[in-house]
């Protein structure tokens, strides 16, 4: 067996592509995790605020979403055949979000969960957790404009 | 659309015309009662004028008795209403009458005391499936419970960590004293449960030798007869209060007829609380009662025709400069901009002087939201959601707008899928190819799309530029306004200088894209210019060193503080693709099973994961485009030009939970 057949374009590209989805998601899920854990314990003395509370847990899934928009665009483009070169591109491309992603989803989480505190101390203000949790946000949101943008670039073949 | 103009008004009358007053401002609800006692002191009156008293406490506690039992009846009959229906409606009489309050406060006392004897009743059987829990290792045992030996011999039962070999135990125990013996009668995972008997002078050294083995009595005091019969006993008491308990229940879903009633009175005592709270600002002598508030210009004929209804002698004036950090603020807006309220009040009102800022915000939010959704179908979805929202529970203030605001961002999201080729994602691209396989068909026409061939800096740029047009948009206000109050300088040196700097950054930009047959250098000139401007205003109000140190912080912060707004907008176009991307791929994947010809089944497949995966993108986005957008515009475009900062106009009025009042 020689080498280009187990190390080859299509398969780093493929590489690239689910590491954007598999990072990102991975960050999402921690994130979710965290706000989702302390909106549990908030539910659990007052079921009432279990709508704002899925609210603000939901908040750190954008990043798998964003992750997801990714990892399809860059499917869509991997052909067998392609050089290793274009997998490298791919690969490259795929990074930002990947690792902003894991990281920014991560990070947004936590700030959600100690926004469940504003939700059961403050209730009128929580909007404003909210918004703080928007702020992190922004970086993930780069991450997939760096991603986006450098996919939309790459011409195979 | 603005901020309403406020009046002080001033009132006396005689006491005993007070509650029938109270009643009529309360019905309509346009004055807010402000603190006068301090003023009193200082005016030298304090001695003869004292602050009226009310029954408030003995009100609230009555409306959290009356709202409480609501909720214990909807908690254990839970009213079945259609998902969507209007509160009812009470005119403003009826909810200001008070007659029936005794007895639907009897009625609430009964459903409370219900419930007290539910809790309590679990209580009983916690206990005694407890006692039970603790009986089971025991129930081989037949020696009666309340036997604890005769005369001479001692019986201890205790368990031992099931970690120790019984053996060892045994044999202590017997070597502690020869008559002690030792009869295991039950173990599982953690213990063995074990019967002691010993003389009962050796009672001491058989303990001390148990002891070393981490011997636990069994605390079974109490217990009569053999833990077989304790059990059985323990069993039939629960099944008699389990009955109970159902019985008692039973009881209270019977009175579920109250509620209706009850709700009705918790809003009577409501408004009484209302006219209490009223009632406890104001001040008065043995036969004149004071009040002092705020009131909306608008409303000041027809508070004045009420007003010489019951003699009283009143005034009112403007509010003074120094004053309006006090002013209460209200916003009048026409049916487009009430929409935006439910976003100014999640932020923050304006200051009483200030811009009302919703329609400034509303044709940029609108648009914006509709830019990130960008989907005919979802569109359409929310203008029916909206719709039917309208009509079924009649929404008022809060409800109202956000019902608005949802109908309008929907007919801007479907006019922005319609630009964009959305509809459901690519729905009719999808169904096309399901069923016509062959068929060259390219999708819905589009006019911009970031994910069409070379379609995406367009869109990235025109977002940017949408952002560069709401920022401008807001630092016009704020020269008007700092002209207004007469600062046209820091006016110019600061909104201006970058407008010198924006012109400049055009005028250069053009020539070098080629666009406009310009020297490039004219631009450069005129950036130039604008930067001198930018550090002459930042350096004009400090002195000596402090004017370089004041120009470079300012040149920096409005540089990277401009340089970070408007990349911010970028989020438009990336909450645009991400919500169609998701869209896409939901659709692929629902059609997948009818790659090869579309049967029952496989289309069957495509319509359950079209829904589910279409209403999850849906929610996200919903919620997504709503708390960018409001982050947009509260923090990018609020931040050129907002004061915020105004309290909320709370005038009395009838405030109900449960009902509405009928609009007169």
């Amino acid at each position: 067996m020689d080498f280009t057949s187990i190390f080859n374009g299509y398969a780093l590209g493929l590489l690239g592509a689910g590491l954007a989805a598999a990072l990102a998601c991975s960050g999402s899920g921690l994130g979710t995790g965290y706000a989702g854990q302390a909106g549990a314990g908030l539910v659990s003395e007052d079921p009432s605020k279990f709508g704002k509370a899925m609210i603000l847990q939901v908040i750190p899934g954008t990043q798998g979403l964003y992750g997801f928009v990714i990892w399809f665009l860059a499917f869509n483009k991997l052909v067998p055949g392609m050089s290793i070169a274009e997998g490298w591109q791919i690969f490259g491309a795929c990074l930002p979000i990947g690792i902003g992603g894991l990281v920014s989803g991560a990070a947004q989480g936590k700030v959600a969960a100690s926004s469940m505190n504003i939700l059961a101390k403050k209730p009128d203000d929580w909007s404003k957790g909210m918004i703080l949790c928007i702020t992190v946000e922004f970086y993930a949101i780069l991450s997939l404009l760096a991603s986006f943008m450098m996919l939309n670039g790459i011409t195979i073949g | 659309m603005a901020i309403l103009k406020m009046k002080r008004l001033r009132l006396m009358l005689v006491r005993s015309r007070k509650e029938e007053l109270l009643r009529e401002l309360a019905k309509l609800g346009c004055v807010e009662f402000a603190e006068i006692e301090g003023e009193l002191q200082e005016s030298g009156l304090g001695d003869q004028v004292r602050r009226e008293s009310s029954a408030l406490t003995a009100l609230r506690s009555k409306q959290m008795t009356l709202e409480h039992a609501v909720e214990l009846l909807n908690q254990y009959a839970p009213a079945k209403s259609p998902l969507l229906s209007a509160k009812p409606e009470y005119s403003n009489e009826a909810l200001l009458d008070s007659t029936g309050i005794e007895t639907e406060l009897a009625k609430a006392a009964e459903v409370a005391g219900l419930d007290e004897r539910v809790r309590r009743i679990s209580a009983e059987e916690n206990r005694l499936r407890g006692t039970i829990e603790s009986l089971k290792p025991w129930r081989d045992l037949d020696l009666p419970l309340e036997q604890d030996g005769t005369e001479r011999t001692a019986v201890l039962m205790g368990t031992v960590s099931a970690r120790i070999p019984l053996d060892q135990v045994k044999a202590a125990v017997e070597a502690a004293s020869d008559e002690a013996e030792l009869f295991p009668i039950s173990e599982d995972k953690t213990a063995h449960y074990v019967l002691i008997l010993a003389m009962r002078d050796a009672v001491p050294a058989v303990q001390e030798c148990l002891r070393g083995f981490g011997f636990t009595a069994s605390a079974l005091s109490g217990l009569k007869g053999t833990p077989t019969a304790c059990i059985a006993a323990a069993e039939e008491s629960l099944e008699k209060l389990a009955a109970e308990k159902e019985e008692t229940r039973a009881q209270i879903v019977d009175r579920a007829v109250y509620r209706d009633d009850l709700k009705l009175a918790a809003d009577q005592v409501c408004a009484q609380v209302g006219l209490a709270e009223a009632e406890e600002r104001l001040c008065g002598t043995d036969s004149v009662v004071m009040l002092e508030g705020w009131c909306p210009a608008e409303n000041e004929a027809e508070l004045a025709r009420l007003f010489d209804r019951y003699d009283c002698a009143w005034e009112t004036r403007d509010p003074t400069e120094e004053e309006y950090p006090e002013v209460p603020v209200k916003l009048k807006n026409n049916a487009v901009t009430n929409a935006l309220n439910m976003v100014t009040n999640m932020y923050s009102l304006p200051a009483y002087n200030g811009v009302d800022p919703n329609p400034l915000m509303a044709p940029f939010f609108i648009l914006f939201y509709g830019l990130m959704m960008a989907d005919m179908g979802y569109g359409l979805l929310m203008i029916a959601a909206a719709l039917v929202a309208m009509k079924k529970i009649k929404p008022r203030e809060g409800t109202l707008s956000f019902c608005q605001l949802l109908l309008y961002a929907g007919i801007s999201t479907f006019i922005c899928g319609a630009l964009t080729g959305g509809f459901f994602g690519d729905l009719p691209y999808q169904l096309v190819h399901m069923f016509h396989p062959e068929s060259t068909w390219k999708g819905l026409p589009y006019l911009f799309n970031p994910l069409a061939e070379g379609g995406a800096q367009p869109v990235l740029y025109g977002a940017m530029v949408l952002g560069i047009i709401q920022l401008n948009t807001g630092m016009v206000v704020n020269f008007l306004k700092k002209k207004r109050r007469g600062d046209l300088a820091g006016a110019i040196f600061e909104e201006g200088s970058l407008w010198v700097i924006l012109l400049g950054g055009i005028l250069y930009l053009l020539p070098t894209l080629g666009i406009l047959k310009i020297p490039a250098k004219i631009g450069l000139a005129v950036l130039i210019v604008g930067g001198l401007m930018l550090l002459f205003g930042a350096g004009r109000n400090a002195k000596g060193f402090g004017k370089v140190t004041a120009a470079i912080g300012c040149v920096y912060s409005t540089l990277t503080g401009w340089f970070g707004d408007v990349l911010s907008y970028s989020r438009i176009m990336a909450l645009m693709l991400a919500g169609s991307v998701v869209g896409q791929v939901f659709n692929s994947i629902a059609a997948m099973p009818s790659a090869k010809g579309v049967t029952v089944p496989s289309f069957l497949i495509f319509l359950l994961i079209f829904l589910i995966g279409h209403a999850l993108n849906f929610g996200l986005n919903l919620l997504g485009c709503f708390v960018h957008d409001l982050r947009l515009q509260c923090l990018e475009y609020f931040g050129k030009f907002y004061e915020d900062g105004g309290r909320p106009f709370d005038p009395l009025r009838l405030r109900t939970k449960y009902a509405r009042t009928k609009e007169s």
